[in-house]
């Protein structure tokens, strides 16, 4: 009995990962008025790949990647339904022969290639919607977006590692 | 007689596992190329402007638009503390610039006043019958699409509430976008500043025909102007209402600068901090064909909307 009850509860702590990142997509949908002209809210859904891919790859599978962009993709508005799967695959494939080496190293390391890989995944985001547009996009925004992403990282990692170690790491 | 039926099953029950097994691995190793696949299959469906898309957007902004409100009040907290700490740094400035605006409003509301007064005394005189009932609801915003590519926003009124597509949206300010999908109880404006986004105005005193397009920056583009048009920059710019739909003489914005064929706008509305809505109409949206207002489409319409050129 007791056996199977603790079965149960491991099972709805392997979502954690990806409620974190539903959490994730609403976070970046939620009308918070950031001073300034213009409105780019942090991308928390790729904060939220990148720590998983990168701590807990077998609880963050490619289907929840591609689940959790269509989320953020359908409810964004955007007519580019696609568009963040592909991103967060991308990126969940650039990291995962990587990801652990990279979770081992101190925090200015991972933050270091957090970066680098929030200026590609945008970046790219950016390329695909003038291809798809056929007119210039403006990049002012994309690296604004960018710059907030990064600078808010070390705050998202800090919540997820405590939620990691509260409730996934078994004494 | 039994014996081998029973192998036999055994058998059977055992291949049977070991093709579940290698199914499974093929299956992980697939996945991947497999949701690459539909992904793009996904974005390429969307260039091609498919109904369905749209409606599956729509259902899920239905579907969630209970959680996102309960967002909204957290967020509203954290908006009013960045502002409050904002407003901190300029309250001296900002003290001046309020006493010199109310003293210029309260100038404009006996000018306004008078007016009023004026246009009723006149149109007694002359029998005038305004066009068609405006109608308004109030909206709060739920949800602020991600800022760096897309610019919309969505609204907990919907169907239900009598909101329909390409009515205007509006702050206290001014023109804010169109709506552009509708679902149950929520919708979706398409803000002026969004790439997919155009919209009829006039400009100036001229009352200049125009469309306002977005192009993904905080000033949209004013295009379709004749070569030697006379627009200069602080010239207001105010909603045609040309094709009947949306009200005439909303304010829209100001020419910010004008750089040799560029005309760009300064809207009146802050399009970064909305919170509440109203959204307009004149009455007559039912008679609206499809594809005159585009919805967040991929495509961007290829002439301006019906009415935007007439003379």
């Amino acid at each position: 009995m007791r056996f199977a009850l603790q079965r149960d509860v491991a099972l709805i702590y392997s979502w954690l990962p990806l409620a974190t990142g539903v959490v994730a997509v609403f976070l970046s949908l939620a009308p918070l008025h950031v001073p300034g002209p213009v409105v780019a809210t942090p991308a928390f859904a790729l904060m939220a790949v990148y720590y998983w891919t990168l701590h807990r790859p077998d609880l963050f599978p490619a289907s929840g990647a591609f689940a959790l962009g269509l989320l953020l993709d359908l409810l964004d508005g955007t007519p580019y339904l696609g568009l963040s799967s592909l991103v967060f695959l991308a990126v969940r494939a650039a990291l995962l022969p990587v990801g652990s080496r990279i979770a081992g190293q101190s925090f200015p390391i991972v933050w270091a290639f957090f970066l680098v890989a929030a200026a590609l995944a945008l970046a790219f985001e950016w390329l695909m919607l003038g291809l798809l547009t056929l007119a210039p996009v403006g990049p002012r925004p994309v690296i604004f977006q960018a710059l907030v992403t990064v600078a808010l990282f070390p705050l998202a990692f800090y919540l997820l590692a405590r939620l990691q170690r509260a409730v996934l790491v078994r004494p | 007689m039994i014996f081998p039926g029973v192998l036999a099953l055994r058998e059977r029950s055992d291949s049977a596992i070991r093709i579940t097994a290698s199914s499974r691995v093929i299956a992980q190793r697939l996945a991947v190329p497999f949701l690459v696949v539909a992904s793009l299959m996904l974005i390429v469906l969307g260039k091609a402007d498919l109904i369905l898309i749209e409606r599956a957007r729509i259902a899920t902004a239905d579907a969630l638009a209970p959680v996102l409100g309960m967002l909204t009040a957290p967020a509203a907290a954290i908006s009013e503390g960045m502002r409050h700490v904002e407003g901190l740094f300029t309250l001296y400035d900002e003290n001046q610039r309020l006493r010199a605006d109310n003293a210029r409003l309260m100038q404009w509301q006996n000018v306004a006043r008078r007016l009023a007064a004026e246009n009723a005394e006149l149109r007694a005189l002359t029998g005038y019958r305004p066009r068609g009932a405006n109608f308004s609801i109030s909206a709060q915003v739920i949800a602020n699409s991600g800022g760096a590519f897309a610019h919309n926003v969505l609204v907990d009124a919907g169907a239900r509430d009598g909101v329909a597509r390409g009515q205007a949206g509006l702050t206290g300010e001014g023109l804010i976008g169109r709506v552009a999908e509708v679902g149950g109880r929520t919708a979706r404006i398409l803000l002026l500043n969004d790439l997919n986004s155009r919209i009829p105005v006039v400009v100036g005193d001229a009352r200049q025909r125009a469309v306002l397009a977005g192009d993904n920056s905080a000033q949209p583009l004013l295009l379709f102007l004749p070569p030697h048009a006379p627009v200069k920059t602080g010239d207001r710019i105010v909603t045609g209402g040309a094709e009947g739909v949306f009200p005439p003489d909303l304010p829209v914005g100001v020419v910010a600068s004008i750089d040799g064929d560029t005309v760009r706008v300064a809207p009146d509305a802050a399009l970064s901090r909305l919170d509440y809505v109203r959204i307009v109409d004149l009455g007559l949206s039912a008679f609206l064909p499809q594809g005159v207002v585009p919805a967040p489409s991929s495509r961007a319409p290829a002439k301006a909307p019906v009415g935007a050129l007439a003379p």
